[in-house]
């Protein structure tokens, strides 16, 4: 390994340690400060407008709720009118996450349709894993909530984690994401500002819509191999 | 039919340039992606040129490449992955193959990654006995046909939907159809089944981010998040040069990339992937590795001329715009990298002498220095290639490749200095030229070697009276009015 670098150096005609590292991870101050940046009640009004108009190009379904309660009988609805697209299983995963604990979906939807959560633990062993990977193949619905909604394009960012399972938002063929108004950012940047003020889990997911392709003849096409719906739900308060 | 010669670029060439099919299909990339990338650059910020945000970020990553290398490796072990600097192409592949049979894979699903074409890696693996599935739509068309992508960013883009709706009949047992949304669902249930039985995947990298441990891989269909999720094991390939230093640099270079590959503000998946799944997940891959690979990009790296050309993202935005792969699309090249790009970046890692006519095929029109969103010199670099080729160049082996163009050139060279010889070479030409056959005034043919250039195009004649004849008149009668 040391031999490439080392390569690398005499290509380049530098020396190891000469203090470059200073300008190359050298942040302007004006990227280091958008993380704070608060907006008004007049940028949030301004924000949901793009939101809803980029949505309607990615074919993003946006719905905009009062409160979580409201948001989990939309939701429920959304789940009964829906048919699975493999097997005939109707069976939802969703992150454990105290928001999505509030749905009320497991009462709300009983036993018509199972509603199973992420399990949390310190440790997963290979049968444990192996178990979890079965119930998100099966499942129609992934649910999640998002850590930032981004306004410019639309799109949610997830943290990976503890209960925060990747394949949620991703094997399913229907993703639902959870967000409070609260959520939003005004830009990419200013979410990699945030970012970048804290310690990054191992995975981050940033997600713009249903999973699309235009392999074939340059022609869109919506749902090629991620989830081929996708709805946000923005919880007022 | 996989074409891996350069050397047979003039055949190939030829061939293409009567397909019409091609056209046809290479004219919606232009005109969807080609002709907007600059607009939305433009959208970008107001006052200035952003491209020109993105070079330096990108200048300031080539020109330091070893402190983010060192720093990227040493953030991806602390996150529990592995990291491997890989030599030359032989070596990358030796040790995907080193990990395949450490873990019993049987099955390998790759997302998109023409490093991995560039090193022959799906070959390797195939030989060694392990199922080899690209997921990616277009990479998955290619492979069920036996062929190689002919586009960096839409590998297939030279089928029709026919030719798709009848490779699918006969290799997936579907019925027959044309229709784009129904084909891309007999793909998605093909190539679900595969993603959630292998044991390996394998993707390639759109940067990295050395400060945080994170490799960065953007996608629009969710293969590579599949592949990069599901299987036991995730590795990774990455040029040395295509990795960034900060969270900061990511900004501007991801709203490029997918403005200049797709003419998208944002791609539907970016992700942020630092090593295996740590011991509270309960998915994401066991063991992560990333693969570094020089393979001759040290070499470049040397040499201020070509260094620019390591700025490059691999958006392929070049090629949507090049009036030379609109003609002889990307097969022609015989390399990974078509286009502009590879017109450039093959000969310098593949021998200059090999590679010749793709330096030469370019018409240095100037169209990709344009649309490039790192705003590389692609023009000066072929021209620089043209040179060492006319003049042979020690410091990169390359042989003067023919002494009658070198004894032409230079006689050119003597004559343009030289007004005297000029103008006696100017009253030689224009008496000889009466020689030649002509067509409505045209010269139809030229003599000996020049008669390549009239093969398919007529020749204009030397004026009756050259311009310096001309004016010397003009002058005078101006004088007398």
């Amino acid at each position: 390994m040391s031999r490439i670098i080392e390569r690398v150096r005499q290509a380049l005609g530098v020396r190891a340690g000469d203090g470059r590292d200073k300008l190359v991870f050298a942040k302007s101050e004006d990227f280091v400060g958008c993380a704070d940046a608060t907006a008004t009640a007049q940028e949030r009004d301004d924000w949901m407008k793009t939101i809803r108009a980029e949505a309607q190009a990615l074919n993003l379904q946006v719905h905009e709720c009062p409160d979580l309660d409201a948001c989990g009988e939309a939701i429920a609805t959304l789940a009964r009118e829906r048919d699975p697209e493999w097997g005939s299983l109707k069976q939802i995963m969703r992150w454990n996450d105290p928001l999505l604990h509030e749905l009320g979906l497991e009462t709300r939807l009983g036993e018509e349709i199972a509603v199973k959560t992420v399990p949390k633990a310190d440790f997963f062993g290979e049968s444990e894993r192996q178990e979890f990977r079965r119930e998100v193949i099966a499942s129609y619905i992934g649910i999640t909530t998002a850590d930032y909604l981004l306004a410019d394009t639309a799109s949610l960012v997830l943290l990976g984690g503890s209960g925060r399972a990747r394949s949620v938002s991703l094997v399913p063929s229907i993703h639902i994401a959870v967000v409070p108004a609260s959520r939003m950012l005004a830009s990419y940047r200013q979410m990699l500002s945030c970012l970048d003020a804290m310690v990054l889990p191992s995975n981050v997911s940033i997600i713009t819509g249903p999973s699309k392709t235009a392999d074939i003849e340059a022609t869109l096409v919506h749902g090629a191999h991620g989830p081929r719906e996708m709805h946000l739900f923005v919880v007022a308060s | 039919m996989l074409n891996q010669d350069p050397l047979k670029y003039r055949e190939l060439a030829a061939k293409a340039v009567q397909d019409k099919q091609l056209h046809k299909a290479l004219g919606k990339l232009r005109d969807k992606f080609g002709r907007n990338a600059v607009n939305l650059y433009n959208q970008l910020s107001s006052g200035h040129d952003p491209r020109q945000d993105a070079k330096a970020v990108r200048r300031k990553i080539v020109d330091n490449l070893d402190v983010v290398l060192e720093t990227l490796a040493a953030n991806i072990q602390a996150r529990g992955g592995h990291v491997y600097l890989a030599d030359t192409g032989e070596d990358a592949v030796e040790y995907c193959l080193g990990v395949a049979r450490r873990h019993q894979v049987a099955r390998v699903v790759k997302g998109k990654s023409m490093l991995s074409e560039e090193i022959h890696l799906n070959d390797a693996l195939e030989a060694a006995g392990i199922e080899t599935v690209e997921t990616d739509l277009g990479e998955y068309i290619v492979q069920l046909k036996g062929e190689a992508p002919s586009h960096i960013i839409a590998p297939a883009i030279h089928y029709t939907r026919e030719q798709v709706g009848e490779l699918f009949a006969e290799k997936l047992g579907e019925p027959y159809t044309d229709d784009p949304p129904t084909l891309t669902a007999m793909a998605r249930k093909a190539l679900r089944e595969k993603m959630l039985t292998a044991d390996m995947g394998i993707s390639g990298g759109n940067t990295a981010c050395a400060e945080t441990g994170h490799v960065t891989i953007v996608s629009n269909e969710g293969n590579i998040r599949m592949a990069t999720t599901m299987p036991r094991v995730h590795v990774v390939l990455l040029g040395i040069e295509k990795i960034a230093a900060t969270l900061e640099d990511h900004d501007i270079l991801l709203r490029m990339l997918t403005r200049a590959a797709a003419g998208q503000k944002i791609s539907t998946y970016v992700s942020y992937v630092g090593g295996p799944r740590l011991p509270e997940e309960p998915d994401g891959p066991e063991e992560f590795h990333l693969v570094l690979v020089d393979n001759g990009r040290s070499r470049i790296l040397a040499d201020p001329d070509f260094r620019e050309v390591l700025h490059c993202v691999r958006c392929g935005g070049c090629l949507n715009v090049c009036p030379v792969y609109m003609a002889i699309g990307g097969h022609s090249y015989g390399s990974p990298y078509c286009g502009p790009i590879g017109a450039v970046f093959t000969p310098l890692t593949q021998g200059i002498n090999a590679c010749h006519h793709l330096c030469q095929g370019e018409t240095l029109c100037g169209a990709c220095k344009q649309v490039c969103p790192v705003d590389n010199d692609l023009p000066r670099m072929l021209s620089l290639l043209r040179f060492k080729l006319a003049n042979g160049d020690k410091s990169w082996n390359v042989r003067p490749q023919s002494l009658p163009t070198k004894l032409v050139f230079g006689a050119w060279s003597v004559i343009m200095r030289h007004r005297r010889v000029y103008d006696a070479m100017s009253l030689l030409a224009g008496f000889c030229q009466r020689l030649l056959p002509r067509s409505n005034g045209w010269i139809r043919r030229l003599p000996g070697p020049l008669g390549g250039w009239t093969r398919g195009r007529d020749f204009p004649p030397l004026a009756k009276k050259s311009f310096a004849q001309r004016w010397a008149r003009r002058d005078t009668t101006r004088r007398d009015a």
